[in-house]
C-alpha cells in the first residue's frame, strides 16, 4: 500500500484499519504521525461536542486573555470560534455554539486532508496512476458533516430559510463538483487548484454563517 | 333649490363623514405611535478611545451604520424594538464591544436593534448582523462586515482592509481607494464602483459581479463567480492586463486588447480572452473567471 492509497482509505482508519493499512503505518513514520494527529483531532472534536459547556464567563475570560496577549487581534476577534459560545441568553444559540466548534474543526480537517492529499498526489504523480474525482477520498465522510444535518437543523430552528439554504447548498456543491472536474483535467493548472480551494471556501462560509445565526 | 339644499346636505354629510374618518384615523395613528413609542427604546452609549481603536458590534437582527466621529469618541445610538432584547456593551482597553442580547421569546421583529454609530475614522470596525443592513462610510480603518442575509453598503473608504462575507445579501462598495478588498458572497449581487487597491477580490457562487472603474495602478483584481455573470465597465484611460475565461458561458470583450505574446492558458474564441489595455508599465492584473456565467468587458460610455 502506498501513502496515497492509505490516505484514500483514511475514513475507516479509526476502527483499527485493515492489515494492509497497519502494515503501511508500521513502515511509514510520516503516515503514522499523520494518522495519530488526525485521530487526536477527531477524538478531541467528539469530546468537545459531548462535553458540558463551561460558563460563558470562562470563554469570555479566555478571549480577553488571548486578546491581551496579542494572540487574537481586534479586527478579527469577532470571527473567532469563541464568539458563538458567549451567548447565554439563547438556548438555540447554545446549540449552535456547541455544534460550531466540532463542526468547524472537522470541516477544516477535511480541507487540510484534501490539500495534503493533493500535494502528495503531485509528488508521486510521476510513478503512480493518474487519479479521478471518484478516487478522491470523500470529504463528507471524513468531516462527519453532511448537508442533510445542516438542513435538518435549519428546518428545526428557522424553517422559513430552509429552502434558501438548500438552494445555496446545491449551488455550492455544484461549484465544488465543477472545480474538481477542472482540477482533475488540469492537474498542473494553478488557477484550477485555486478555483477548487475557493469553491471549498464558499461552502465553508455557508456552514459558518448558517451556524452563526443566533436564533432566539 | 332642492337640488342646492340636497347638495348642501350631502356636502354636510360628506364633511361630517370626512371629519369622522379623519378623527378615527388620527386616533388610530396616535394609538399606533404611542404603541411604537412605548415599544421602541432608545439608548445612547459613549466611550472614549485612543487612536486606532477597535469596535465590534454583533446584532442578530437589525441594521448597523458606522460613520466617522469627531475626536476619539465612540458614540452609539441604539433603537431597541421591544423589551425582548437588550444591549450589552463592554470596553476593554482600546476596544469596544457591543452585543444585542436576545431574551427568551425574541424573534426577528422583537429582537431587532438598529444602531447608528459614530467612531473615529481610524478605528477598526467589525459588524455582524444576520438580517439587517450593514453600512460603513468615510473611514480609513479596517472594516469587516458579515451576515447571512445582510445587505452591505460600504463607501468612501481609503487605505484599509475591507472584508465582506454574506450569503444572500447584496453587496455594494463604492469609492474605496487603496483598499485590500475581499468579498465572499454566495448568491448576492456584488457591485464595485470605483474600488481600487493592491488587492480587490470577489468570490461568488451564483451571484453576479459588477465592476465599474479603472482598476487602479498595479493592483491585482480577481472577480470569480461560478454561475453568476461578471461585467466590468472601464473608462478610456484604464491600464490593465486582462484575462477572462468562462468554461461554459459566453465571454465578450468590446475593448481592443493588445494580445500577449505568451499566454498561460489556451485562448478560445468566445470562451476566453487575454490582453493588455492602456499602458503596460502601470497595468493592474485583472482576472475574470466564471464556470457558466457570462463575462463582459466593456468601455464606459459618456453620459
Amino acid at each position: 500500500m502506498t501513502c496515497v492509497e492509505l490516505q484514500e482509505s483514511l475514513a475507516g482508519i479509526d476502527e483499527g484499519g485493515t492489515a494492509e493499512q497497519q502494515a503501511h503505518l508500521k513502515s511509514c513514520p510520516e503516515c503514522s504521525a499523520l494518522v495519530k494527529e488526525l485521530l487526536l483531532i477527531a477524538s478531541s472534536a467528539t469530546e468537545l461536542r459531548e462535553s458540558d459547556e463551561p460558563s460563558p464567563r470562562v470563554w469570555n475570560s479566555i478571549e480577553i486573555a488571548l486578546r491581551r496577549e496579542g494572540l487574537i487581534h481586534p479586527p478579527h476577534a469577532d470571527q473567532s470560534l469563541l464568539r458563538n459560545l458567549d451567548r447565554p441568553w439563547s438556548a438555540k444559540g447554545w446549540f449552535w455554539g456547541r455544534w460550531l466548534v466540532p463542526a468547524t474543526a472537522v470541516l477544516l480537517l477535511a480541507l487540510s486532508i484534501r490539500i495534503l492529499h493533493e500535494k502528495q498526489m503531485r509528488q508521486v504523480e510521476s510513478n503512480s496512476v493518474p487519479t479521478t474525482s471518484s478516487a478522491i477520498v470523500s470529504d463528507s465522510v471524513i468531516a462527519g458533516l453532511n448537508d442533510d444535518d445542516l438542513l435538518q437543523e435549519i428546518a428545526s430552528q428557522s424553517p422559513a430559510t430552509q429552502a434558501q439554504y438548500a438552494e445555496n447548498l446545491r449551488h455550492a456543491n455544484q461549484y465544488i463538483q465543477d472545480a474538481k472536474s477542472i482540477a482533475d483535467a488540469n492537474p498542473y493548472d494553478e488557477e484550477a487548484r485555486r478555483t477548487l480551494f475557493e469553491a471549498y471556501q464558499q461552502k465553508a462560509m455557508l456552514f459558518e454563517l448558517a451556524m452563526d445565526r443566533s436564533l432566539p | 333649490m332642492y337640488g342646492c339644499a340636497q347638495r348642501r346636505d350631502s356636502g354636510n354629510l360628506m364633511n361630517w363623514r370626512t371629519m369622522k374618518s379623519l378623527g378615527i384615523g388620527a386616533l388610530i395613528v396616535t394609538t399606533a405611535m404611542a404603541g411604537t413609542l412605548v415599544a421602541e427604546n432608545h439608548k445612547e452609549y459613549r466611550f472614549n478611545v485612543g487612536p486606532k481603536a477597535g469596535l465590534s458590534v454583533n446584532n442578530p437582527y437589525g441594521s448597523i451604520s458606522v460613520k466617522p466621529s469627531t475626536g476619539n469618541t465612540v458614540l452609539i445610538n441604539a433603537i431597541l424594538h421591544s423589551d425582548k432584547v437588550e444591549v450589552d456593551n463592554n470596553q476593554a482597553g482600546n476596544r469596544v464591544e457591543v452585543q444585542s442580547h436576545l431574551l427568551p421569546g425574541a424573534d426577528p421583529e422583537t429582537g431587532r436593534v438598529d444602531y447608528e454609530i459614530f467612531a473615529p475614522a481610524d478605528a477598526s470596525i467589525t459588524l455582524h448582523s444576520s438580517t439587517g443592513t450593514l453600512r460603513a462610510e468615510k473611514l480609513h480603518g479596517d472594516v469587516t462586515l458579515e451576515g447571512a442575509g445582510a445587505t452591505v453598503d460600504v463607501h468612501d473608504i481609503s487605505n484599509a482592509h475591507v472584508h465582506v462575507k454574506t450569503l444572500n445579501g447584496a453587496v455594494t462598495l463604492s469609492n474605496v481607494q487603496e483598499g485590500h478588498v475581499e468579498v465572499d458572497s454566495l448568491s448576492g449581487v456584488v457591485t464595485l464602483d470605483h474600488v481600487t487597491g493592491p488587492l480587490v477580490q470577489v468570490i461568488s457562487t451564483s451571484g453576479a459581479i459588477n465592476y465599474a472603474g479603472d482598476f487602479g495602478d498595479g493592483g491585482e483584481y480577481r472577480l470569480t463567480s461560478h454561475s453568476g455573470d461578471i461585467e466590468a465597465i472601464v473608462p478610456d484611460n484604464t491600464s490593465a492586463d486582462v484575462s477572462a475565461s468562462s468554461v461554459k458561458g459566453e465571454v465578450r470583450d468590446d475593448i481592443p486588447l493588445q494580445p500577449k505574446t505568451h499566454s498561460w492558458f489556451d485562448v478560445q474564441a468566445g470562451r476566453t480572452f487575454m490582453g493588455t489595455m492602456g499602458r503596460a508599465a502601470v497595468s493592474s492584473t485583472v482576472v475574470l473567471r466564471s464556470f457558466s456565467g457570462k463575462i463582459h468587458l466593456r468601455k464606459r460610455t459618456a453620459k
